[in-house]
């Protein structure tokens, strides 16, 4: 146990599984599969595991997309660290082979394969094409593919081997804004279900639905709201395929109240699945979406960190609805 | 320096004669694989074709010195900046170093006129040398790299996504890989309404894995389109040396294995690298099809920004954070830097007698000076309105906040 840094946590994980499976691969382009923490050994899984193993490729994330579900197929298990700007690239083969595969197959395809996608899009200044928040939307629309979105770096490595441990393949997002992030992560293996989601806070007048980036301001926004007496149930998804919809009902069947928060565009966000599950289930709900509007993220931090939704806009937006 | 100077002496006592030049183009074009998988191909070409620039007016040579100089403060006035202002937010993926490439090929392009008729660049996401080049505005371009409302984008761009349409600057990609397919298409759409206009795009090395590279230059050679890939091989992406995703020396090596005329250039001197462009723009304008230039040079600073870099001295050699585990070797930015894309350049004016030593030095200064006035201008420009940011999503109208619930 010791206070482990989102990457550091993942790579842990990676680390693990790769020295138990010996036919495990690991393909990256850029960014060198490196980790440091205080106190602990770096981990480099390119000099650990030897560069048969661990690939660094040119800029091709199709070809990384493609080649870890090839690995897949044929008997290894295999990830991909794919940089955000490439983040969509390799989705043909995500949504049109893998997500369809194990169907077309009667079931005899095997894929235990995870794409680990960066997610950018907090940091004011870049956005245009280095802000792509909004493929959580597009990933979890996928059958076939399990979509996963950590906001914790104890939950990151969880999911990590949950996720290499599937036969199913898995869409990793890494929603990057959080790799500051520290906190107490054991240092041994252990997993995090790929299909339940985490209450964070326990109340009865409110439930908020948010994950990934979106996390930390609905954390904040609930300290706030607590403080000022609101009972507030805080939900992170967690994984958005499958999504856990039990977990949301109970807790709407309870309090009446959602409001889910994204970071990803207003239309279809995950928490316009979110809302469209819990209204099929539980009467007379009073519902409201927080999220990026529908434009594309501009440059001028004045702009974007007025669109960007933040701890004061969910204050604002829970206390309209309670 | 001095064995520059010999050499540009030599190749000009040696230029060949235009029939000459005219046959050799012929041939290469015909066996362009082969002239091109040679060692060092465009040594043997550059020569035949020195005469290209020896024919350009003092004006035009001075100008591209110029314009050499405007990339060259731009970006140390910017790296500068980052350095020492802790107001400002602009940022860049510098392009120092690596000026003459930008300077060369625009040089050889069509920059006024109607946007129907002028030539267009697509950049990479080391956008600020080619949007120079070209011919954008520069006090603008500064004021739209800090995020300023009156910017050439309004704000909505910034460094990695500048772009001018209206001097033929389609703009920068911040994305390795889509650039040059999307130039093929405007190259496709010129050759379809029987224009003669050439597209350009420059891309890195970087772009030499992506699958997008190879669809370029299939199509453009299926289709003979007018286009002119400028691969800047400046021996990294981001951090990576190019050797670790391409087999070849010379990425023109792939080129030609498409069929398609292909030279590599010493991309720090820009007469070679205008002569190069020259040739291509001709046979483009000619319906002769597309033709590949590898220039090779090197950026002074690192990936992004300015780390490692000291204010007032050009070029990075500190520690840079966001390298990770790799770093370039400082003997090797220290030998490219002895092959300075300005010495150079200022070296061949002088030579060819077009302007005095002094004068080709004052000119920096004024240069120098213009750069400050356009930061100084731009810095003071007034910041974006936030509600502004739900504009320019659709040609027309705002679309709705949402970030309120």
């Amino acid at each position: 146990m010791a206070q482990k840094s989102w990457m550091y946590a993942v790579l842990e994980a990676v680390q693990h599984e790769m020295q138990q499976d010996p036919a495990m691969t690991w393909i990256f382009e850029l960014t060198p599969p490196v980790a440091s923490n205080p106190g602990k050994p770096v981990i480099n899984l390119e000099t650990e595991f030897g560069r048969k193993r661990v690939v660094n490729t040119g800029i091709d994330e199709n070809w990384m997309a493609s080649a870890v579900l090839g690995a897949g197929l044929s008997g290894s298990k295999s990830a991909t660290y794919i940089p955000y700007q490439g983040a969509l690239i390799p989705f043909e083969v995500i949504q049109n082979v893998a997500g369809k595969l194990r169907l077309m197959t009667g079931g005899k395809a095997s894929m235990p394969v995870v794409w680990v996608i960066e997610m950018t899009g907090q940091t004011p200044g870049f956005a245009g094409q280095h802000s792509c928040y909004e493929e959580d939307s597009y990933y979890m629309h996928i059958p076939g593919v399990r979509t996963v979105i950590p906001s914790t770096p104890y939950d990151a490595k969880g999911l990590m081997h949950a996720a290499l441990r599937s036969p199913d393949p898995v869409v990793y997002l890494y929603p990057a804004g959080l790799r500051t992030l520290t906190e107490e992560v054991p240092d041994e293996p252990y997993e995090v279900p790929l299909n339940k989601a985490a209450v964070r806070m326990e109340g009865s007048d409110l439930t908020i639905v948010s994950s990934g980036g979106g996390m930390p301001g609905v954390l904040e926004a609930a300290e706030t709201l607590k403080a000022d007496g609101m009972g507030v149930e805080v939900i992170d998804l967690r994984t958005l395929k499958e999504m856990d919809t039990d977990t949301l009902v109970n807790s709407v069947g309870k309090t009446k109240r959602l409001l889910t928060v994204d970071q990803s565009y207003y239309t279809l966000c995950p928490g316009a699945e979110v809302i469209a599950r819990v209204v099929e289930n539980v009467d007379g709900v009073k519902v409201k979406r927080v999220a990026f509007p529908d434009a594309p993220p501009p440059a001028s931090p004045e702009m974007f960190l007025w669109m960007r939704p933040d701890a004061q806009n969910v204050v604002e937006a829970a206390r309209g609805l309670v | 320096m001095k064995d520059i100077d010999r050499n540009l002496v030599r190749m000009s006592e040696e230029a060949p004669s235009s029939d000459s030049r005219r046959n050799f183009l012929k041939l290469a074009a015909f066996t362009g694989a082969a002239v091109s998988v040679a060692r060092r191909p465009a040594f043997a070409v550059q020569k035949e074709m020195t005469f290209f620039a020896k024919d350009l007016s003092d004006e035009k040579l001075i100008d591209m010195y110029r314009t050499i100089l405007k990339i060259r403060w731009h970006e140390r006035t910017q790296a500068d900046e980052m350095l020492t202002n802790t107001e400002y937010r602009g940022y860049n993926h510098f392009y120092a170093g690596q000026e003459a490439v930008a300077t060369g090929v625009c040089a050889a392009l069509r920059n006024d006129g109607p946007f129907e008729q002028i030539d267009l660049v697509y950049s990479s996401h080391r956008p600020s040398g080619h949007a120079i080049a070209k011919g954008v505005d520069i006090p603008t371009m500064v004021a739209e790299m800090d995020f300023r409302a009156t910017g050439m984008n309004g704000g909505y761009g910034a460094e990695m996504h500048i772009s001018d349409p209206s001097v033929g600057f389609i703009g920068a990609d911040g994305m390795i890989g889509p650039a040059p397919v999307i130039a093929s298409g405007s190259a496709f759409a010129m050759r379809a309404r029987g224009s003669d206009q050439v597209a350009v795009v420059f891309a890195g090395d970087g772009n030499y894995a992506a699958p997008h590279f190879h669809s370029t230059l299939n199509n453009a050679r299926l289709l003979d389109l007018p286009l002119i890939y400028v691969c800047e091989n400046n021996l990294y992406h981001q951090y990576a040396h190019y050797r670790l995703s391409c087999p070849h020396d010379d990425i023109a090596s792939a080129a030609a294995a498409y069929g398609i005329p292909a030279v590599t250039v010493d991309g720090q001197d820009v007469v070679q690298v205008y002569n190069a462009a020259k040739d291509a723009v001709d046979r483009a304008r000619a319906g002769e099809g597309p033709t590949f230039i590898e220039a090779k040079t090197y950026r002074y600073y690192n990936h992004w920004g300015a780390p490692g870099a000291e204010a007032g001295k050009l070029g990075a050699f500190g520690y840079d954070p966001l390298a990770i585990t790799s770093f370039r070797p400082e003997r090797e930015l220290r030998a490219w830097m002895q092959r300075d894309p300005v010495d150079i350049s200022r070296a061949i004016l002088v030579d060819w007698g077009v302007l005095e030593e002094q004068a080709a030095l004052d000119m920096e200064d004024e240069i120098k000076a213009e750069i400050r006035e356009a930061f100084d201008w731009a810095l003071a420009q007034p910041l974006c309105k936030p509600e502004d940011g739900l504009k320019h999503v659709f040609a027309e109208g705002a679309v709705a906040a949402r970030q309120f619930g």
